[in-house]
């Protein structure tokens, strides 16, 4: 390596103040011209934007940047936990669906309503994603309604004509 | 703002693995650590001074939506000086080079104009010289001389090998010389 490549290597943390030069290369620096641009480059560009960047003031960022990463961390929360929401009313509904065929009696439901069931089919890729436990609890939200004997459910006396024979043609698919 | 853990005794891998584990501490210091570094390195790949302390700050908010992807081979400093050149490149794209030119502006008010006039123009002429380098000879050059990195960080930083990493620099160097006298 010549005096040259080897000034060159030492010249930008001797820049930044994390050496100093050994008074053989401060010889090789003053003989050679090349050596002397070099140095006041790297020596300009060690403090370029110094001055700029003082007016940056590391607490108010530090603030900013974690206060934004609270903020999407608590979006990311609140967007899962409407996720699940979402999910457990969509099983709410196919149980509705599903216990629905069970108003024409218990006698004969159990194999319609496994038929209904069967060729509802609605799909819900969400609950292939879930651990057992998380499940088990979306399972119980569509466990309520047909255990409760549907107590939630509208009332047949509150609908319309139109309304009535729609649901209960839905009724007679099976029979 | 949150409190700053022990400032000086907790390397960066240290803050970084707290902060993974919840702590936002460890982030405000990490913040505090580095983002004069990131201010001096973007201002010097040409952002405006006005716009430094909105790049400094998404930099650094992006770079702990994705602290995972650090994984220690480029010092934390040199991993994250890398992220906010791609969102100042990004930005110059937006704006159609805008930034690219650096003419006739952003010129500091200095106290003693005559005493620093020669080193304010000195520090100008640098930065146009270096908007007009290759990017990876821009960014290796400035790492080193800004940083003092060494080959094999910048390398991992900008993902080239140290040998690369050496000819950028001496290419940029000469390139500087050239247009800086």
């Amino acid at each position: 390596m010549s005096d040259c490549e080897w000034l060159s290597d030492r010249m930008p943390i001797v820049a930044l103040g994390k050496a100093a030069w050994t008074p053989d290369e401060i010889r090789h620096l003053n003989e050679c011209g090349s050596c002397q641009r070099e140095w006041e480059l790297v020596q300009v560009a060690s403090r370029l934007g110094d001055e700029a960047s003082r007016s940056l003031q590391p607490i108010t960022i530090a603030t900013a940047v974690v206060r934004r990463l609270e903020r999407e961390r608590d979006g990311r929360l609140r967007r899962r936990a409407w996720g699940f929401a979402g999910l457990a009313a969509a099983a709410a509904v196919a149980g509705a669906l599903w216990t629905g065929g069970l108003e024409n009696g218990p006698s004969q439901t159990p194999p319609q309503g496994t038929e209904v069931a069967g060729r509802l089919s609605i799909p819900l890729p969400e609950l292939e994603s879930l651990d057992p436990a998380e499940l088990d609890s979306v399972l119980q939200t569509m466990d309520e309604p047909a255990v409760n004997g549907s107590t939630d459910d509208p009332a047949l006396d509150d609908l319309s004509i139109d309304e009535l024979e729609r649901v209960l043609d839905s009724w007679r698919v099976d029979a | 703002m949150p409190g700053l853990i022990r400032p000086d005794s907790t390397t960066d891998p240290a803050l970084v693995a707290a902060y993974r584990n919840g702590d936002e501490r460890a982030a405000a210091e990490l913040v505090a650590r580095h983002a004069a570094a990131l201010g001096r390195f973007l201002y010097s790949l040409g952002a405006d001074r006005d716009e430094l302390e909105d790049l400094v700050q998404e930099t650094l908010f992006r770079a702990f939506r994705r602290v995972e992807s650090w994984r220690g081979g480029a010092s934390f400093r040199s991993w994250l000086l890398t992220i906010g050149s791609n969102i100042l490149r990004d930005e110059v794209r937006k704006r159609k080079g805008q930034l690219v030119s650096i003419d006739g502006r952003d010129i500091p008010d200095r106290a003693d104009p005559a005493a620093d006039f020669a080193a304010g123009e000195a520090e100008d002429r640098v930065r146009q010289g270096l908007a007009s380098l290759p990017r990876l000879q821009r960014e290796v050059f400035l790492l080193r001389a800004q940083e003092g990195s060494d080959y094999g960080d910048i390398a991992a930083a900008l993902g080239t090998t140290p040998g690369a990493a050496r000819v950028h620099y001496h290419h940029a160097v000469k390139r500087l010389k050239e247009l800086v006298r």
